[in-house]
């Protein structure tokens, strides 16, 4: 069965393109073009993956999936943007989107990442794996839970692994793991990026918006 | 005259003794009319003030003709003052400067800063103002000052808040002007360039490709990481940024560039750009692939940066002199920065370069 997937994106021009190269390889069943429209289109076309552009006229992305999530708790978001805004990024993810993937990625990559991302697979970008290294790098953990405030050295090595642009089967061969093994780790990173109450995390966005 | 406001009173038919004046204020005022008959009778006295006032208020709300209505309140306004005793300078005085400020107040509807100035006025009530600054006997005195800085005020006050509201005004739009400025300058010294660039090679997608790749790091530096649009040395980051824009023009490859941390381009960390650079460009003459991958991290101990490619890869010892010598000068600029080197490849598993610079070094 094919992925039915939503696209929400303001710009008609990238709206285009992204049909185009979808192509018969998913099922988009609906377009939003801002998070009024979005949010009660994604609740009655219940689809399995959202393609979600960070900034919308009328808010940003996590707005959508913050009124949504809730009532939907099947629907998946994949975060999409040509924003390199690290905070942004973050803050998407943090609100429960499953990937995060740059609007210059390639049409098959971009199946392939909604395909994950339907499968309940964490997607991350290289650019993305940095953003969170250096997110979760600042120092010690400040009280909290300290199992979710910290990476462990394998996530991390994972994680870089990502960021220095290697596929998962690629990673497991290297480290030696499963398949599974290493999805399983970025899922557990993706999990501590959503709960952490870590107060790096807010600082450390905080600073990236004042810079 | 019918753009002159409704009469506040209209002079009663009803009651009358005259032509209504008094019993309509009587009305008006909701006071008995023999009341306002006994002030005017007393007024009348006063040099015969109060028929004047009563003829005005006549002229004013029946026949509704304001110049009339003007000349008769200025005639009861001085034979009131010269009852009082005022002296005669000062009576013409006080009645130039009320009528020029009537006259003013009548140009400009208000005292408000954008309403129009009616220099006329103006000017009669400042004549009025001199007459009465010489001063005089007794009551002169008192009233004069009071008038003419009364005057001043209802003069110069509006003047010198409208020129500090245009002071504002102007300063605000300056301040935009300069901004719209520096925005067109940098615009112009890298964006307009590129659409210019990008017109002369349509032709050639893939030079379009990387012209509008390199872009739109330049731009996004700019907007997201506050870096000087064209400034590529400011930061690891926007060096590397700049060094894989370069490679993907010339050589017509993506390169995806992540990083976790940046830091300042010192000596040693500019050895290891010029390394990555070299690298970069090695993986898009020689692997054969489209997409090259650059992450670099800066932590306190240690700045990184890995170059990797999935290409065609090479075994170390059967490539040939001339490139080997390019790896080995990758090798040899980052020992003498104090760093170290791996090149990591075989043949069909593509190539990845790591740089590591430790930060004590730097």
């Amino acid at each position: 069965m094919k992925t039915r997937v939503v696209v929400v994106d303001d710009h008609t021009l990238f709206l285009a393109g992204v049909r185009a190269e979808l192509g018969d390889a998913v099922d988009v069943v609906g377009e939003a073009g801002s998070v009024a429209e979005a949010v009660p289109l994604i609740k009655e076309l219940d689809p399995d993956v959202v393609l979600l552009d960070v900034h919308l006229p009328d808010g940003s992305g996590d707005a959508v999936i913050a009124r949504v999530a809730p009532e939907r708790p099947g629907v998946r978001f994949l975060a999409l943007s040509v924003s390199d805004a690290a905070e942004d990024v973050i803050a998407v993810i943090r609100a429960g989107a499953r990937g995060y993937v740059t609007k210059t990625i390639t049409g098959e990559e971009l199946v392939d990442a909604i395909r994950r991302v339907g499968d309940g697979d964490a997607v991350f970008s290289p650019r993305l794996a940095g953003f969170v290294l250096d997110a979760f790098r600042a120092g010690d953990a400040l009280g909290g839970d300290a199992e979710l405030d910290e990476l462990t050295p394998r996530e991390r090595e994972v994680l870089q692994l990502i960021a220095r642009g290697y596929m998962y089967k690629e990673i497991a061969a290297r480290l030696h793991l499963s398949v599974k093994t290493v999805e399983s780790h970025v899922s557990n990173v993706l999990r501590k990026l959503q709960l952490s109450s870590r107060h790096e995390l807010t600082r450390w966005a905080t600073q990236h918006r004042l810079i | 005259m019918s753009h002159m406001a409704a009469p506040p009173f209209a002079p009663s038919a009803e009651g009358r003794a005259l032509a209504g004046v008094c019993a309509g204020i009587a009305r008006t005022l909701g006071v008995d009319p023999t009341l306002v008959r006994l002030v005017f009778a007393v007024l009348a006295l006063a040099g015969g003030a109060g028929v004047a006032l009563y003829l005005a208020l006549w002229a004013h709300a029946k026949v509704g003709r304001p110049v009339l209505t003007a000349l008769l309140g200025l005639a009861a306004g001085s034979l009131l003052l010269l009852a009082v005793g005022l002296g005669g300078s000062a009576v013409v005085g006080i009645a130039l400067v009320v009528g020029g400020l009537a006259l003013a107040l009548r140009r400009g509807g208000s005292f408000r800063p954008d309403a129009p100035i009616s220099y006329g006025g103006v000017a009669l009530a400042a004549v009025g103002a001199v007459l009465l600054l010489p001063g005089g006997d007794g009551p002169t005195t008192v009233v004069a000052p009071g008038a003419v800085i009364g005057t001043l005020v209802l003069i110069a006050g509006p003047m010198l808040w409208r020129l500090a509201l245009d002071r504002d005004a102007e300063r605000a739009a300056r301040f935009r002007s300069e901004e719209r400025a520096e925005v067109a300058s940098r615009v112009h010294d890298s964006v307009l360039q590129t659409l210019a660039l990008i017109q002369r090679h349509a032709s050639e997608p893939q030079r379009v490709a990387a012209l509008a790749r390199r872009q739109e790091r330049d731009l996004r530096g700019w907007l997201y990481g506050d870096r000087p649009l064209g400034d590529d040395g400011a930061s690891l980051e926007a060096a590397l940024s700049a060094a894989a824009a370069d490679v993907e023009e010339l050589h017509g490859v993506r390169v995806e560039l992540a990083s976790a941390g940046d830091c300042a381009v010192d000596e040693a960390v500019h050895a290891v750009l010029l390394a990555a650079r070299e690298a970069m460009t090695n993986a898009a003459k020689f692997a054969q692939v489209g997409v090259i991958d650059v992450y670099a991290e800066a932590t306190e101990d240690e700045v990184a940066v890995f170059v990797r490619d999935r290409g065609a890869g090479f075994d170390r010892a059967a490539v040939p002199a001339d490139r080997r010598g390019l790896l080995e000068s990758i090798e040899r600029r980052l020992e003498r920065a104090g760093g170290r080197a791996a090149i990591v490849s075989a043949p069909g598993e593509g190539t990845e370069v790591e740089l590591r610079l430790p930060r004590s070094a730097a």
